[in-house]
Formats: structure tokens, C-alpha cells, sequence
């Protein structure tokens, strides 16, 4: 029983019951959150940015961070749960990538987040059946691996699920 | 019912914080002025006995990693930078402000302050990767500054949460200003501006402080500085770290690119080196901490 804390650029994964895995306050960061029914395991990685190729370092210190070298490395993780290496018959969902007020291109970093996951997912030949993405607030997510339930919420507002 | 602050409420709020100590209040003075250079900064904390210890234990903290210990202040403030230098300076000082718990915005104790250094460091970010003509360092003072009213109205916008988030996703261009000033008479910047009158911060972080949120209002001097600022601003919140309910819940200017020239490829490169030098900055400054 215990909590498994993902910061920016951080992934995980967990398959004990009563285990929590949690990320505060995604901005314009994106969670991709896969389920795996056959060995029920959760994993999630919190993006930060679509494209590690600003940084190679970094993205080999941290694949986390980006979504090109996060969605292989979760996927590699979670092998060692024994689920499938490319994904196959996981659930995905989405959340984060919020944008400020008023945004012009430049600044929508979470639309672009978004749209580099959904490509490498496409890749793999998954899709998200899920996903609360853009708006202008911060999002926390809280996932139970026991009901494999994902809990949304944001200052000032009632939590909701994904 | 939200109870309004009073002109005369907010000057009594204003006295009751601490003034800033001598050498805070004068290495302001020092960053604001163009011509400066790193030996003022030096002069002036040779003569502080307490920020001279503080200065060298933070160079010698774990953080830095240093083989041979620094016991010279002329190379310890050479190494840390002027920034570094003053947010120990203000954390030392108006420490209980930055770390204030923001239960008006439902945020904790200490996400004001990681919030500030964050803008702090993405405001520098964005000046040194756009090669705007503004001095790296004020921004980052700036930066630092820029949302200390928070701390000043934050108790009395207890309760007006839900009610401030609803009304900025119903109404048509309201944001988190007007919410602020719709409960409490003002918002954060016109009273951090006050503060900041108080304490005789130098014209260029006043106006910074003043007008974060619309930097077109600011005078046409330090417009570019304020422009720098309410982009760090923004890109603190988009990385997650904002003060609770307000974040991401103000407009962007776009006519920030009158002053300032950022692409998305640059933009990204600021969010993360803004990530890269927290953990450096935050580590170092919590690190000597620990041990007092």
C-alpha cells in the first residue's frame, strides 16, 4: 500500500492493490496513462515538452520529459509487469495540457504535447478511449491500481473521473 | 460575504510586514542600475556579517558539489552570481512573506516561493534566449518580486475560490485580476504595488509588479523588463507551478511580441531550463537551510 509520486519528466508503474500513482499540477505537461486489464497494471508518464530533440541529454538523463522517448520507456517498464511490449490490449487515457488565456500559437505548448503523444501512440497502433485535455486550469491525478480509476481535480472545482 | 479591503485596511496590511533589510533593500538598488557591476554586489555584502555566513555556507552546501571549500566572499559571490545572491538576500529578509500559505488561492505554504524563483529564473531565461536588450539579472529580480501581493490579500479571499473559478469559466474574459478585485476591491498587483512603494523597490520592479498581467500599461521605459516578466510569469504556471487556483486562469498579452522574439522551439528550450536550474537553485538554497 503505497503512493507512487511522478514529477515532471518522471513514468512509473505499479500492479500492487491499494497502490496510488499520483502527479500534482500538470500544466501544460500531459499524463499519458496506460491500464492493462490482462496483468492489471497501471503505468503513467508526466511529459513535459513534445520533442526531445532540443535535448539529447536530457532525454537519455530523463526519457520522461518528452513524448517521443517517454511513451518507449514507459512501454519498457511495464514489461517487467508482464504486459505486452507495444501496448497491446492496454487502455489509454489522457489529461493536462492545459493553456493560459488568451494564447496565441507559440504559447501552446499543451495542444502540441497532445498531438506528439496521439502520433507515437498512432504508431503503435494505440489510442486513447479517454482524455480531459486543453482548458485553462491545472489538473492533479490521482489512480487507484486496485479499480484502476483515474481522479481528476483542480482548485475550486469538484473532482471528476477519466 | 467576502469583506472588501479599504484603502486604509490595505496601507495598515502594508505597515504590519517587515521592511526589508539594509542590504536587501540596496543590492535592489544595485541589480536596477544598468551600470553596475559584480564588485558593488561584493562591497555590499562584505559589509553584512550575517549574509557573508550564509553566502559562504551556501557555496560550500552539498549542491554545489565544490572540492576545495570557497573562504573567500570576493569568489563565493563570483561563482553563485548576483542572482543567487539576492534571493538569499530576500528569502533571509521577507522570508515569512514568500513562504506564506496561500489558503485564498488553496495553496501551501512555500508554492509562492517556488513559484517566484521560477519565474525568476524563466523571466532570465527569456531575456538571454531571445537577446532582448534587458538586463538578465533584473529580470530575474524582477521575477522574483513579481506577485509578493498575493501574500498581502490571500487571507481575505478565503472562501471565494469555487466562485472565482466558476466566474472565469462562464464569463466571457474574465480572469483571475477581476476576480480578485471583484471580492476583495483590488487585486494582487495593485496591492504588491503598494508593498512595493513601501519599500522603496526601485521604479522598474514597481512597474513590474504593477502591471505583470498587462504590460502595455507599463511606462514605455520598462515595458520591454515587464514584458520578459509576464511571459516567465506564464511559463512558471504552464510547468505546473503556479499558487493554486488562480493559475493559468490570466490572459496572455500577445503584443509581447512587439519587445520579445520566441519561437516554439525556444519556448521549449526555456521551459526546460527553467526545470534544469530550479533544481540547482532550489537544492542550494534549502540545502544550507537544513543546517541552521
Amino acid at each position: 500500500m503505497g503512493q507512487i509520486i511522478l514529477g515532471v519528466g518522471d513514468y512509473g508503474a505499479s500492479n500492487t492493490p491499494g497502490d496510488d500513482v499520483k502527479t500534482f499540477a500538470l500544466g501544460s505537461c500531459v499524463s499519458v496513462i496506460f491500464l492493462d486489464p490482462k496483468t492489471r497494471t497501471i503505468g503513467m508518464a508526466h511529459i513535459a515538452l513534445p520533442d526531445s530533440s532540443i535535448n539529447k541529454a536530457k532525454s537519455a538523463e530523463k526519457p520522461g520529459y518528452f513524448a517521443d522517448t517517454a511513451i518507449p520507456a514507459l512501454l519498457a517498464q511495464m514489461t517487467k509487469f508482464g504486459c505486452d511490449k507495444r501496448g497491446k490490449g492496454m487502455v489509454v487515457k489522457l489529461c493536462g495540457g492545459a493553456n493560459v488565456m488568451d494564447t496565441n500559437d507559440t504559447f501552446q505548448i499543451g495542444k502540441r504535447n497532445a498531438l506528439a503523444i496521439k502520433k507515437i501512440l498512432w504508431s503503435y497502433g494505440m489510442g486513447a478511449i479517454a482524455e480531459d485535455l486543453g482548458k485553462n486550469y491545472s489538473r492533479t491525478v490521482v489512480i487507484s491500481v486496485s479499480a484502476g480509476q483515474i481522479t481528476l481535480s483542480s482548485p475550486g472545482k469538484p473532482n471528476w473521473l477519466l | 460575504m467576502v469583506k472588501q479591503i479599504s484603502q486604509e485596511e490595505l496601507q495598515k496590511i502594508v505597515k504590519s510586514v517587515p521592511m526589508l533589510s539594509a542590504s536587501a533593500s540596496q543590492l535592489l538598488q544595485i541589480t536596477a542600475n544598468a551600470d553596475h557591476d559584480l564588485m558593488d554586489v561584493i562591497k555590499l555584502v562584505r559589509n553584512d556579517a550575517n549574509l557573508t555566513a550564509r553566502v559562504l555556507k551556501i557555496v560550500n552546501s552539498a549542491a554545489f558539489g565544490l572540492i576545495n571549500n570557497i573562504t573567500s566572499i570576493d569568489r563565493a559571490i563570483s561563482y553563485l552570481g548576483e542572482r543567487i545572491i539576492v534571493s538569499i538576500a530576500l528569502g533571509d529578509c521577507a522570508g515569512k512573506l514568500f513562504e506564506k500559505e496561500l489558503s485564498g488561492y488553496e495553496s501551501a505554504g512555500g508554492d509562492l516561493w517556488t513559484h517566484d524563483l521560477r519565474t525568476a529564473i524563466a523571466s532570465r531565461e527569456v531575456v538571454t534566449q531571445s537577446g532582448a536588450e534587458i538586463s538578465p539579472e533584473l529580470a530575474f529580480t524582477a521575477g522574483l518580486l513579481h506577485d509578493i501581493g498575493k501574500a498581502l490579500i490571500s487571507d481575505y479571499l478565503q472562501g471565494t475560490v469555487s466562485e472565482a473559478v466558476e466566474l472565469i469559466s462562464t464569463e466571457e474574459g474574465f480572469d483571475y485580476l477581476d476576480a480578485e478585485e471583484k471580492f476583495v476591491g483590488f487585486d494582487h498587483t495593485r496591492a504588491g504595488y503598494e508593498l512595493a512603494k513601501a519599500w522603496q523597490l526601485p521604479e522598474e520592479l514597481a512597474e513590474v509588479i504593477r502591471h505583470h498581467h498587462e504590460p502595455a500599461n507599463a511606462k514605455e521605459e520598462y515595458r520591454a523588463l515587464v514584458y520578459a516578466v509576464h511571459l516567465g510569469d506564464n511559463i512558471a504556471m504552464m510547468g505546473g507551478f503556479g499558487t493554486g487556483s488562480d493559475s493559468m486562469r490570466y490572459k496572455l498579452d500577445q503584443q509581447y511580441t512587439d519587445y520579445i522574439k520566441i519561437g516554439p522551439k525556444t519556448l521549449a528550450t526555456i521551459m526546460l531550463n527553467v526545470d534544469i536550474e530550479f533544481e540547482k537553485l532550489a537544492s542550494s538554497l534549502t540545502s544550507s537551510g537544513e543546517e541552521d
